[in-house]
């Protein structure tokens, strides 16, 4: 089948807080107006800081929180209005692999349960062998099925969330920061594991990291988020960034090489509350080139379909 | 210049369990000492040795000698120690989150540091914390001293953490980790202003990181740490350029770089082994890929090579 596995359209989420006895209710946006595709076999990158709404992305595009506004188009399939029933049998096909290990196994299960919980969630048989192979699948022992998942690493019990993301073998995976909490190390194996699955069972994956280094190296695009919109798509891992926020993360990260040093010009400002954000442009109480009209009006993403950017005076 | 902060041999054991195997390092004034390792490579327990606060995870210096100014830190009574902490040694948690009250207003905690160690008046103590955080570049620093700490983003914290450390006037800092749980933006400036201290005051930094980018971009020399035993010491630039050591090799490689081929990132194999299940031998040679037998059998002595050291049978031998 051609077309994207995946079609975002408008997609909003707003929340709200306080609103009891002794505050005011105030609302944010979380995700505003993001339109995205995933192509079949692509590996899509989401970056940005803490609280840019990338992790809200993710868990509105696989329904765990329902959007505001906007459609979510899954291999034709518009899951925004797909009824419980049917939205579990379309679940099978989606995955999610979390940050931390450490909180996303139940600690009372064996390894060997954690990976047929979603073999009983779906109401689906288990073949007799699938843990061990599951097992093998992400590098670990079969000898490790009896075992707890505080008797593992953080590398393994990633290897475990991973394996369980996979059970039902499905075609798209959302990963959440997989490596956030693992040692350089560690993040490399995970990362070399993720490329392999995916060229043995032709996954599509949503990779999110606030590490640009990290997902230049893996992803084939990246969309760049700045305080729930996506400021820029940059279209291929070599492209030059021409938002300044893009820009600013490049300059953020250190080669591991003294003689490549360079003069730290950090990101000056602060994140402005999502409670309180400025009229025009968010990013411009950050930003060396935000002009009169950058404070006053909003940039919306170009339509140029090479290199989207949401900026009034691009790089 | 005389070294201010000295370990020579130390080990370190919890129970019955070693733990460090005879760490030698020194910080001078003026430069940073890099310390880097994977997690339970024994990083935190250096600091740990460094500052004097074993007993306080039950553990204890079993060999060699800790000396702050020329001074064995053993030998001072527990009232000498505790003076040297906090007022010329400061130190940075990794997780601002635990290392500030959360119910006492900024203000408070980092008055106490000066009102204590430099038995300033509370009126000058707060003057002086309003300048310090101004240095910090915290903006609206007056109205910052009022805020509760959750009330702060995390960069914000871990300011308000070194304005802490700095408050005593000290000679020394050691950051465990400052920046592992901030946005890579946040880590910049905070690389930045930790870089600036040591420049502008002379002061002696010892940083403690899981991240070879970070040494690269500001210490001047860097000690590697495997199970417990240094395995490379030396001047960042030649460690960098061509280590001798496979495990420090492997911790360069395990970053991607503008122009890292896709697919070429394998990391270390293995995880890092529990104190209890060290290996014999060199302790890096189950997932080292120059292991010989050698290597299983007899640890490589830390010999002296170019102007640093290093721990390996096959020292500088092709990847």
């Amino acid at each position: 089948m051609t077309g994207p596995l995946l079609r975002i359209e408008g997609l909003t989420k707003r929340f709200h807080s306080g609103g009891g006895l002794f505050s005011r209710e105030r609302a944010m946006i979380a995700v505003r107006d993001v339109s995205l595709e995933i192509a079949r076999g692509e590996v899509l990158g989401v970056v940005g800081e803490s609280g840019c709404g990338k992790s809200t992305l993710a868990r509105l595009i696989l329904r765990l929180i329902e959007a505001t506004n906007g459609r979510i188009v899954f291999d034709g399939t518009e899951l925004t209005a797909l009824p419980a029933s049917a939205l579990r049998a379309m679940r099978k096909r989606m995955a999610m692999v979390f940050q931390d290990p450490y909180s996303s196994l139940d600690p009372r299960f064996t390894l060997a349960r954690v990976l047929a919980e979603p073999f009983r969630v779906q109401s689906r048989a288990m073949p007799p062998d699938a843990v061990a192979a599951m097992l093998a699948a992400v590098g670990l022992p079969e000898t490790l099925a009896t075992s707890y998942p505080h008797q593992l690493s953080g590398g393994q019990r990633q290897r475990v969330g991973i394996a369980r993301a996979l059970a039902l073998r499905p075609d798209f995976v959302v990963l959440d920061e997989p490596t956030a909490s693992l040692d350089v190390s560690i993040q490399a194996q995970i990362i070399a594991l993720l490329a392999d699955l995916r060229d043995k069972m032709g996954l599509t994956y949503l990779f999110i990291s606030h590490d640009l280094g990290l997902v230049r190296y893996f992803c084939d695009r990246i969309v760049v988020m700045y305080l729930g919109s996506v400021v820029e798509v940059l279209p291929d891992t070599k492209a030059a960034p021409r938002h300044p926020y893009t820009d600013a993360l490049m300059r953020s990260g250190f080669a591991p090489d003294p003689a490549r040093r360079r003069e730290i010009a950090p990101l000056g400002g602060e994140i402005p509350s999502p409670f309180a954000l400025p009229a025009g442009c968010a990013f411009t109480t950050r930003c060396a080139f935000a002009s009169d009209r950058c404070r006053s009006e909003r940039p919306v993403l170009s339509q140029d379909p090479a290199h989207p950017v949401a900026c009034f005076h691009p790089l | 210049m005389s070294p201010l902060l000295e370990l020579s041999r130390v080990s370190v054991a919890i129970g019955k369990v070693a733990l460090l195997d005879r760490i030698s390092l020194s910080v001078e004034p003026g430069r940073i000492l890099g310390l880097v390792g994977e997690s339970g490579s024994g990083k935190s327990l250096t600091a740990m040795a460094a500052i004097g606060l074993l007993p306080l995870i039950g553990g204890r210096v079993t060999e060699g000698e800790v000396r702050f100014a020329g001074r064995d830190i053993a030998a001072m009574s527990e009232a000498e120690r505790r003076a040297l902490r906090g007022r010329r040694i400061g130190f940075v948690t990794q997780n601002p989150m635990t290392a500030l009250d959360p119910v006492q207003r900024i203000g408070g905690q980092v008055d106490i540091v000066s009102r204590m160690h430099l038995r300033l008046t509370k009126t000058a103590a707060r003057a002086r914390t309003l300048d310090l955080l101004t240095q910090l570049r915290i903006p609206d620093a007056a109205a910052v001293v009022d805020a509760y700490p959750h009330q702060l983003s995390g960069g914000m914290k871990q300011r308000i953490v070194i304005a802490m450390a700095l408050a005593g006037e000290p000679e020394l800092i050691i950051a465990d980790e400052p920046t592992t749980a901030l946005d890579v933006t946040v880590q910049a400036q905070i690389i930045q202003i930790l870089g600036a201290l040591v420049r502008d005051r002379g002061l002696a930094l010892l940083l403690i990181t899981h991240d070879m980018g970070v040494i690269a971009q500001i210490c001047d020399r860097v000690a590697v740490l495997y199970c417990g035993r240094l395995a490379e010491e030396g001047p960042v630039g030649p460690i960098f350029a061509a280590p001798a050591h496979p495990y420090t090799a492997a911790l360069i490689d395990c970053i991607p770089q503008e122009g890292t081929a896709r697919g070429s990132l394998r990391g270390i194999p293995g995880a890092v082994p529990s104190a209890l299940a060290f290996s014999t031998g060199c302790r890096f040679h189950p997932r080292c890929r120059r292991a010989t037998g050698l290597c299983q059998d007899s640890a490589p002595p830390l010999l002296p090579r170019d102007a640093g050291s290093v721990a390996c049978h096959h020292a500088g031998a092709a990847p």
